[in-house]
């Protein structure tokens, strides 16, 4: 059964890079200034370039790019674990309130120690990630917490509490946000909506560490991933740690979900389609499905950003995008899964 | 047992009520003393600073607060009643989404006047109602609560993002989230006289159905051998949630969890008579907003906390200890 779709795995890879490759250039190339192939190439190319395309494409394009990309690709990945150590296809980072927590921690991080919320100083944006990274924590223990009863992992009160969390985390922060100077609130509702809009390479500089660090780790564990899929007794039979397993992999994925909210705000629904495409291409097994994840992840945010982008006069936060593009997505999911 | 604490919740209601209107007006940001609240009562003009913030301010915000506490209250009792959830409340099941989604495009696209806004209001939380069951249907196993709520609150964010995007493309959204989100602090007393008519209709029909939805939460089989018209008994319900629901948010944007909280913690007090828990869920709804209003003055004393805040800090604990108690039970 899985072996025709093994073979589909460097194909579908490469479809994936092609799209996302295409997006990009409609990125570049599109906006509230056009411009043409020739000067996009010429100028990322430095060839006779024009300082007001080179301002555009390496000033605001080039760095939203990327942070698109790294978003979708963390997300995307995250979700695929997430989805994987709890065995539940409706498991999402966003919807389990990990995000709203990492949000929560950053904001109380900017209330506490910062006068000013968002500063483009290197100090505060690489230390961001870390408050995040506290709060995510501090959301996903408490789920787990509240889910736990009688030794089991209830799925449906799992999705249930964290919808909760997650909403208990957002009136904190709102709640913190409001009693900062109004300026700086303005800016956080932006980033709490979930947008890219003030990228920066400093941003990408700050996020880079964290995907590059904990993504291998990720990768490495796709056959324990592969493992969580059985019974737990299954999995202790074969001679796995499984509550040390799952913790490594949780903090993974929290950390990445930290960094990504940490630059682009609460995003969600990418977490929990990305997975689902790609166990629709690729087979069950996560060694394909973490990168294809991540592959889907990054298509599914560039799209979202170059639709937040450019079909409205003024911009429409990507969050809200891709909770559009999601949620009949996921209610289909419920309308095939069993009772 | 079951009745002493019903005249007991007859009894102290009134008082705490009007305990509630006295504190509400007489504290806030502005220093108004007894005298004050006396003078506005007794003769009252209309060139005094503090009779007018009584009158045009405070006194509006008291009994609107009450008003919406009491129709959400009432609303949720009735939509735990009917689908024997005990999860199902006005904001999870994405009703006062639907509500604020309808205004959004009506307050774009057409609708100019007031009435125009709260009849939206009512066909978007009917809507929503529908749509919500509708799909329940479809789903398997979509009226467990624990799957219906899933259900409701991801329709209610589809709502409400697509509220959101409409209202961004279309530069309204200063004006349009002045609709949906909770509002206590502006409040309008033209609108509530509005939205009274609807509003008592509504109630009205939900303690006439109060009878038939006890019969119905022992089970809709049980309740068709009854002889029981459960389709038509739902039907109104549904109305009548729509009504109470959209009125609330016509008044004062969409404001979660009291419709979820209250009718608990009314079963908890009156038990499992519907007859008792609609009305009184309505008094505890109308107390219960009244004081986090009241309260949303103090967190942050002199400016006030947005009442959303308020409310979920205290609900979102009970919230949990509801699902982590109840949730394993019924196989959800």
């Amino acid at each position: 059964m899985f072996k025709p779709k093994l073979n589909r795995f460097p194909a579908v890879l490469l479809t994936g890079v092609l799209l996302i490759l295409a997006v990009i250039y409609i990125s570049l190339t599109n906006g509230s200034f056009d411009m043409t192939l020739g000067d996009t190439i010429n100028t990322l190319l430095r060839i006779h370039p024009d300082p007001d395309n080179t301002t555009v494409i390496f000033e605001y394009r080039l760095p939203r790019i990327v942070i698109a990309l790294l978003i979708g690709f963390g997300l995307g990945i995250a979700g695929a674990v997430v989805q994987g150590v709890t065995r539940n296809g409706l498991a999402d980072p966003g919807i389990l309130g990990i995000s709203a927590g990492a949000g929560a921690g950053i904001v109380i991080f900017i209330f506490f120690f910062q006068t000013s919320v968002i500063t483009d100083e290197w100090y505060s944006v690489f230390v961001r990630p870390l408050f995040g990274w506290f709060g995510g924590l501090a959301a996903a223990g408490l789920i787990t917490l509240f889910s736990w009863k009688r030794g089991m992992l209830d799925i449906q009160r799992f999705i249930l509490i964290g919808v909760a969390i997650s909403a208990g985390f957002s009136a904190i922060s709102m709640y913190l946000s409001l009693k900062m100077d109004p300026d700086d609130f303005q800016k956080a509702t932006i980033w709490v909506h979930g947008s890219i809009y003030h990228a920066t390479w400093v941003y990408i500089a700050a996020v880079l560490p964290w995907l590059v660090c904990l993504t291998p780790v990720i990768l490495l564990k796709h056959g324990m991933l592969d493992l969580f899929q059985l019974e737990d007794i299954s999995v202790k039979g074969l001679g796995v740690e499984l509550n040390r397993q799952r913790l490594v992999l949780l903090l993974c994925s929290v950390g990445l979900v930290s960094a990504c909210v940490s630059i682009g705000g609460n995003i969600t629904f990418i977490g929990l389609i990305a997975p689902h495409v790609a166990k629709q291409l690729v087979s069950v097994q996560h060694r394909y499905i973490l990168p294809v994840s991540g592959l889907a992840g990054m298509l599914l945010v560039l799209t979202a950003d170059l639709v937040a982008r450019t079909v409205a006069p003024t911009e429409i936060p990507v969050g809200i995008v891709a909770a559009v593009i999601g949620i009949p997505y996921f209610v289909y999911l419920l309308m095939r899964g069993k009772s | 047992m079951l009745r002493k604490n019903w005249l007991m919740a007859v009894l102290y209601s009134p008082a705490l009520l009007l305990l509630g209107v006295f504190i509400s007006i007489r504290y806030g940001a502005a220093e108004i003393s007894f005298q004050d609240v006396w003078h506005a009562i007794v003769h009252y003009s209309p060139d005094n600073l503090s009779d007018n913030i009584i009158v045009t301010s405070r006194l509006p915000r008291a009994l609107g607060s009450i008003l919406i506490g009491c129709l959400l209250g009432a609303s949720g009792a009735i939509m735990q009643g009917v689908t024997r959830n005990y999860l199902a409340s006005p904001s999870i099941m994405g009703v006062s989404d639907g509500s604020a989604l309808f205004v959004t495009i009506a307050m774009i696209f057409f609708a100019r006047s007031s009435v125009e806004l709260m009849i939206c209001s009512f066909i978007g939380s009917l809507a929503a109602t529908c749509l919500v069951f509708g799909m329940a249907k479809w789903v398997p196993g979509g009226m467990q609560p624990v799957r219906l709520a899933i259900l409701g609150l991801v329709v209610g964010t589809f709502f409400s993002s697509v509220a959101t995007g409409i209202a961004i493309y279309f530069k309204m959204a200063q004006s349009v989230s002045f609709w949906y989100n909770a509002r206590l602090d502006q409040m309008d007393l033209s609108v509530i006289k509005l939205a009274l008519p609807w509003a008592a209709l509504g109630l009205l029909m939900a303690l006439f159905l109060s009878k038939s939805v006890t019969i119905l939460s022992l089970g809709e089989e049980t309740a068709s051998n009854l002889g029981m018209k459960t389709g038509l008994v739902k039907g109104i319900a549904m109305i009548s949630v729509a009504l109470m629901t959209g009125a609330s948010v016509a008044i004062a944007g969409s404001i979660a969890f009291i419709g979820l909280i209250i009718p608990h913690i009314v079963r908890y007090l009156v038990g499992t008579d519907y007859r008792w828990i609609i009305p009184c869920s309505g008094l505890m709804g109308g107390i219960f907003l009244c004081f986090a209003d009241i309260a949303s003055r103090f967190v942050n004393h002199p400016y006030e906390t947005p009442i959303t805040v308020v409310i979920s800090l205290i609900c979102i604990p009970f919230f949990i200890y509801l699902v982590y108690k109840k949730g394993g039970k019924h196989g959800v």
